[in-house]
């Protein structure tokens, strides 16, 4: 399966994102890494090119909700994402924050998984898991 | 190094260079070009034999360009920028997904460029393509695009032209066999300008266009002025005005061969689009603050004198750094602020006095920019810039 990753908005957490390439490789995912630095358009322009099956941001510095909030708004305009799986991981907020609270805001900008200080490997469990069942 | 003759043919002058000096003259748009080189240049014309003769051209107003992709960051930046570099006016790029509700352009378009997916992609264009195709009037034709889908396109497209996908497998372009196609093409739309094409009676090379020589140039800027990096050219001309720019200046995820791209204002030039220029200038929210800091006033736009012309050539260097600023976010945005040089060449350099340069650019950063320091200004006056990348391979 094809996963096109990297880092959100003005994140350069540059050792994080290179961990998720190799985990991801590990597991057999065919990864297109986009680096830090990337803007949502580019991760949905990206998926488009590869036709990737996942897309997988993260964010570690805690200001993913101002890069992510219009995802929904750019899904709708490609016809051919209906099929892809939306993954959000890292540490999605400054400070402080419940992740009861994180998971439901982040889903509700169009995103399947969320995952808030979840360690790495949990995360790509999860994700195997929910595209088995999705098939 | 051997001694060649030098010439570019720009849309008012052209300039003739060899080791000893370096001729400008006004072209005389009652003659064909060839015939006023052959009146001006015959002395130094004579003491060359034709594989010594190196010609550049911006005079034909290149080639019409219409790039068809299927994505903004990639397909179409790509193409975009392949095309720019090569020479190219792009006069429009549509996203493959909007195509059904894009209006078609009724002029004669030189070449199509359709682009979009990597290689294991398939199926990504459809019937929707052809149906906008069918009523374009275009020359020539070319699928730059994922492999999987080049068979279906070139059944159903007459003359397509099929060279390898410009986005590789890692999303990274791939720019070698467009940009040679479309330098060709270039050469080949010369060839059929019966202006350009005598010219051929005074050289053995090949005829590029200005701006792919210009781009050719930049690594070497430094032999012939003191340049800093990261920098800007700037080629305000007569009907367009071009900056090259050190990619460093932009946050990109393209990963590319040359450290320089182009940009192309095709309504920024000052003689035979005064008009355009005088609209942008209206327009912008700065305008009257500009006049005022030059001293005139509004009715500077209706004068016929030098003065104007200076005040034209001043206005458009502030709006052409006003559009890649960040100050005009819809538009291609340039890190002004880490700018050490900006270098001008093209016609401009023949009306303004650097202390002229330096004031406007003075005022535009820090009105734009609020910043005292600007970068160093270094005037190409004697058109020079060209002459280091013509003769390179």
């Amino acid at each position: 399966m094809k996963v096109v990753t990297g880092v959100v908005g003005n994140d350069i957490h540059v050792v994080a994102n290179r961990l998720i390439e190799i985990s991801l490789q590990a597991r057999g995912f065919e990864v297109f890494n986009l680096g830090v630095n990337t803007y949502l358009e580019e991760f949905i322009d990206a998926v488009i090119e590869t036709n990737a099956d996942i897309l997988l941001i993260s964010s570690l510095n805690g200001e993913a909700e101002g890069w992510c909030r219009e995802l929904n708004i750019l899904k709708s305009k490609y016809k051919s994402l209906k099929d892809v799986v939306f993954m959000l991981g890292g540490n999605l907020a400054v400070g402080e924050a419940k992740t009861e609270d994180i998971v439901p805001k982040f889903k509700n900008y169009g995103f399947d998984l969320v995952f808030h200080q979840v360690d790495l490997n949990t995360g790509l469990d999860e994700l195997e898991k929910y595209v088995k069942a999705k098939k | 190094m051997k001694n060649r003759l030098l010439i570019d043919i720009g849309s008012t002058y052209f300039k003739v260079s060899d080791a000893e000096n370096i001729q400008q003259h006004f072209r005389d748009f009652n003659k064909d070009i060839y015939d006023d080189l052959k009146y001006k240049c015959s002395d130094i014309l004579e003491k060359y034999n034709k594989d010594d003769v190196y010609i550049c051209s911006s005079a034909n107003g290149g080639l019409s360009t219409l790039i068809i992709g299927i994505t903004n960051s990639f397909s179409l930046k790509y193409a975009t920028n392949i095309a720019f570099n090569s020479g190219i006016n792009i006069i429009d790029t549509i996203l493959y997904q909007d195509i059904e509700n894009t209006t078609v352009p009724s002029d004669l378009i030189d070449v199509v460029i359709i682009t979009g997916a990597i290689d294991s992609v398939s199926d990504i264009f459809d019937e929707k393509l052809f149906n906008y195709l069918n009523e374009l009037n275009y020359s020539n034709i070319v699928y730059v695009g994922n492999k999987n889908d080049s068979k279906y396109l070139s059944e159903n497209i007459e003359n397509l032209v099929i060279l390898p996908n410009i986005i590789n497998n890692k999303l990274q372009v791939n720019e070698l066999q467009l940009k040679e196609y479309l330098t060709n093409l270039y050469q080949a739309d010369i060839m059929g300008k019966e202006d350009i094409k005598n010219l051929y009676a005074i050289t053995d090379n090949q005829i590029y266009s200005t701006p792919y020589i210009v781009n050719k140039t930049l690594p070497l800027i430094n032999t012939m002025f003191k340049v800093a990096d990261p920098f800007i050219l700037v080629d305000i001309g007569g009907a367009t005005t071009d900056i090259h720019y050190s990619t460093t200046l932009i946050n990109d995820n393209m990963v590319k061969d040359s450290e320089y791209d182009r940009l192309v204002f095709k309504k920024l030039g000052v003689f035979k689009s005064k008009e355009s220029l005088i609209f942008a200038a209206k327009n912008n929210e700065f305008v009257y603050e500009l006049l005022s800091f030059l001293n005139v006033t509004e009715h500077i736009f209706e004068e016929q004198s030098d003065k104007a012309l200076k005040t034209l050539m001043q206005l458009a260097i502030f709006l052409v750094l006003y559009k890649v600023s960040k100050a005009h976010p819809l538009y291609i945005n340039l890190k002004l602020d880490l700018l050490k040089s900006v270098v001008l060449t093209g016609g401009i350099t023949k009306v303004l006095k650097q202390e002229e340069v330096e004031s406007i650019i003075g005022f535009f950063y820090k009105k734009i920019l609020s910043s005292s320091v600007k970068p160093n200004i270094i005037l190409d006056s004697n058109y020079e810039i060209w002459t280091l990348g013509i003769t390179q391979k």
